[in-house]
């Protein structure tokens, strides 16, 4: 079930309003129903690959607290042996056995291997990432096992974070889900208005966005450099406005029923730096990777060489994370250089900048699309089927300069360019203007509700509403 | 009063407004929209409510710009509308069709189709949304709306903003800047210009280069969209129409590929059909002289072709 859906919004109330009717005791029950029939909304059958990591990383939680010794690592290996195992299986099996015909074909012999008909179950990087964290924080002591069974059910499968993130930890959501949450009027609002900037964010920008983009990646070879260069930057804000309009809609819809869940975007094309960037794209998987992959292979405590090497094997992980393709890969090499390459330069930029006498101001809007310029050029190779594609797509960039294509004609892209412009402006405010003009929540009633609606009819006026699946659905 | 109370009473409200707001608001943009004199809306309205022309024209925007109404009335001594639509695709001319066969029949209908239009995807009938409009006074588009992107598509219609969504510009566009919008002869908007010769080259070499050329021969086609073709031409069948199917003509020559045998096989269960295919006429291939862009022939190219198929019809 999509929440950019009409029956999500029916999904919604009936669950909410039940969720507040219920007595505390019963209401994990109705969370964790809905969160099953959300899940079976996609692909009912999938709902048994849930509950099969769901068990092992249950058990594996109380047997890793009760035990001391070798056997705690091993029941902790155990849970993620089971866990990469099933995204091996779902999610890579495929990939992995047409690389190794590749070889052998070059070899000049046949794959004996058959392939997996099989599709990839929704979400599933998402909430085994999640699940995996949990075996891990019981591991070392900074989360207590859940023996509520129902309740670590649902801390894997909280229908609002279940298949796009954002990707909790145990130690903020799962003592959530014990505590009692009144209905608290500030906070369902407030839920209600983050789900709105999530619906503004997926139907105004994304999607409508994704009609040009779509057009040109879907004929990478047809379309100059210019509609090439124009894609490109636009799927660089779709797929921020995609991925961040599903985790504001995720956080609100959690909000409204009393659950805090993390922030998962910042205004990252703000970010000044790759570095800052990785700050504030995708918190809850770049911190995944920080505590649970970096920091293990030793993080900055090693020789200068192997912080490079930790970080560049992070930043392939990541891509390897996101699918099961080349081009993730060589997005994720392309991060690895950049956040290297920022690293080693920093000392010698600011040296530079410091001895231009350049200023600040200037120097900050100079970073800050030069960040966007590269991150772009790197979401090429996300968003092209193939790697054949990405590198047709840059070979066409050469023609940069010559008329665009303009898809269904000027309207689409005037509808495009006001979008971008929307968001601009609102993410501006609250980058840099926080304090001024909030007009959602002013004091004067008339303010809040007029802007409020006007807000809705935006939505209404100048939304895509054909039901756009969201990108990270995928992953 | 507990805080349950206060939010639903809020809720009542806010939803009272919004519901009012909602009247006023599509109340206004239905004036404007309906009143538009020149244009895209305009001539699409015309199409839906007034046409009582001899011969229709349908397709998209290679029929609007390829088939000159004026050329053929005085050649035949018939009149003649163009209801082609840019951007669209045969779900669109199956539902035009039912609305104005609702109204009259025409003597003659030409329809002019792309090899693309029986491609896999929802995109054609997500294009469908351009008819919202139009669905209150004809309830029977509703079904073409349903059948199409969402089963909520008519519940999102008792909104009287949402049939106007994504219109604004056009809308904005065409009364602010009324002069400049251009002025369709019965339908026919012909492009100026000629597209270079450096263009059609570099356009030949990307298609050449193409990757999809290899999948010209798929044969998986949208099946729902070939339904709807078929439909059209029973329609004109059953009225005894008679009907050309065209494919008009491209700067690159065009493979006969099996969405074009396709067409050309529904085509010939009708007695009443031609089909005619002038995407592979030397005349016209190569030419870059007679197109204005590379989907599109200019106005030279449009009136020579509309010139050429009226000797097929006459």
């Amino acid at each position: 079930m999509l929440f950019n859906s009409i029956d999500f919004v029916f999904f919604f109330i009936i669950v909410t309003t039940g969720y507040f009717l219920l007595p505390q005791k019963y209401r994990w029950i109705l969370l964790l129903a809905a969160s099953c029939y959300f899940y079976m909304a996609f692909v009912p059958v999938y709902i048994l690959i849930l509950g099969f990591t769901i068990v092992i990383d249950y058990f594996a939680g109380i047997y890793i607290e009760k035990t001391e010794g070798k056997n705690r690592k091993l029941l902790l290996i155990c849970s993620l042996i089971a866990n990469i195992g099933v995204l091996v299986v779902f999610k890579y099996y495929n990939f992995l056995n047409e690389s190794f015909g590749y070889v052998l074909n070059d070899m000049g012999y046949k794959n004996p291997i058959p392939y997996l008909s099989i599709l990839l179950p929704i979400g599933l990087s998402f909430h085994t990432f999640q699940a995996m964290s949990y075996t891990i924080e019981v591991y070392r002591g900074n989360q207590k096992a859940e023996k509520h069974f129902g309740i670590y059910s649902l801390y894997v499968m909280f229908y609002p974070q279940l298949v796009a993130g954002p990707i909790e930890r145990p130690q903020n959501i799962l003592h959530q889900m014990h505590e009692e949450h009144k209905f608290d009027y500030a906070r369902v609002v407030s839920g209600l208005q983050l789900m709105l900037w999530g619906f503004f964010k997926k139907l105004v920008v994304a999607d409508r966005l994704s009609i040009y983009v779509n057009s040109v990646y879907s004929h990478p070879d047809l379309h100059n450099g210019s509609s090439v260069a124009i894609a490109s930057f636009f799927f660089a804000v779709q797929i921020y406005c995609d991925f961040s309009g599903y985790s504001d809609m995720a956080i609100g819809c959690a909000r409204v029923m009393g659950f805090d869940l993390m922030i998962n975007f910042r205004r990252p094309y703000f970010a000044k730096s790759i570095s800052e960037f990785w700050g504030r794209w995708h918190i809850s998987l770049s911190t995944w990777f920080r505590d649970y992959l970096y920091i293990p292979l030793g993080g900055n405590r090693v020789a200068r060489y192997r912080v490079y090497l930790n970080l560049m094997v992070v930043f392939i992980v990541s891509g390897i994370w996101h699918g099961a393709n080349y081009t993730f890969i060589v997005w994720g090499i392309l991060h690895g250089f950049y956040t290297l390459s920022g690293t080693i330069f920093k000392p010698y930029g600011q040296q530079l900048a410091e001895s231009s006498g350049i200023n600040q101001k200037v120097l900050n809007v100079f970073n800050i699309l030069f960040n966007l310029l590269i991150v772009t050029f790197a979401w090429i190779f996300f968003r092209a089927a193939t790697i054949g594609d990405a590198f047709s797509l840059i070979r066409n960039l050469k023609s940069i300069g010559a008329a665009p294509f303009t898809g269904d004609g000027i309207s689409n892209m005037a509808h495009c360019i006001l979008a971008i412009l929307l968001l601009f402006i609102i993410e501006y405010k609250m980058e840099y203007l926080s304090e001024k003009f909030n007009l959602i929540t002013d004091n004067r009633i008339w303010v809040r509700w007029g802007s409020t609606i006007a807000f809705l009819f935006i939505i209404l006026l100048f939304g895509v509403f054909s039901g756009g699946q969201f990108i990270y659905f995928q992953f | 009063m507990s805080q349950v109370s206060k939010f639903l009473r809020n809720l009542l409200f806010f939803l009272i407004i919004v519901v009012i707001v909602d009247s006023l608001l599509g109340y206004s943009l239905q004036t404007i929209y309906f009143s538009q004199k020149k244009g895209q809306f305009a001539q699409t309205t015309y199409s839906v409510d007034s046409t009582h022309q001899d011969v229709l024209i349908f397709g998209s925007s290679r029929a609007v710009r390829h088939y000159s109404p004026s050329i053929i009335s005085k050649a035949l001594h018939l009149s003649c509308y163009n209801v082609g639509r840019d951007g669209q695709m045969i779900p669109y001319y199956a539902a035009l069709q039912e609305t104005i066969f609702k109204r009259y029949k025409p003597k003659l209908v030409i329809l002019d189709i792309n090899p693309w239009e029986l491609s896999p995807g929802e995109e054609k009938y997500e294009k469908l949304s351009i008819l919202f409009p139009y669905c209150r006074q004809h309830p029977e588009l509703t079904s073409y709306m349903s059948n199409s992107s969402s089963p909520w598509e008519k519940y999102k219609l008792l909104s009287r903003t949402y049939p106007y969504n994504s219109s604004l510009f056009i809308l904005g566009y065409n009364t602010i800047f009324a002069g400049k919008v251009q002025e369709d002869d019965n339908g026919y908007v012909p492009l100026p210009g000629q597209m270079s010769q450096a263009a059609l080259n570099d356009y030949n070499e990307r298609v050449k280069n193409s990757s999809e050329n290899e999948g010209d021969e798929s044969t998986v086609i949208d099946e729902r969209a070939l339904a709807y073709y078929e439909q059209f031409l029973r329609n004109t069948d059953k009225a005894n129409i008679k009907t050309y199917v065209v494919i008009s003509p491209m700067p690159l020559k065009q493979a006969t590929n099996y969405n074009i045998r396709k067409f050309m096989q529904v085509a010939s269960k009708f007695r009443n059909v031609t089909f005619l295919n002038y995407s592979i006429d030397p005349k016209y291939n190569y030419q870059y002289a007679k197109f204005a862009d590379i989907f599109h022939l200019n106005k030279q190219g449009s009136e020579e072709f509309t010139n050429d198929l009226i000797q097929q019809i006459k």
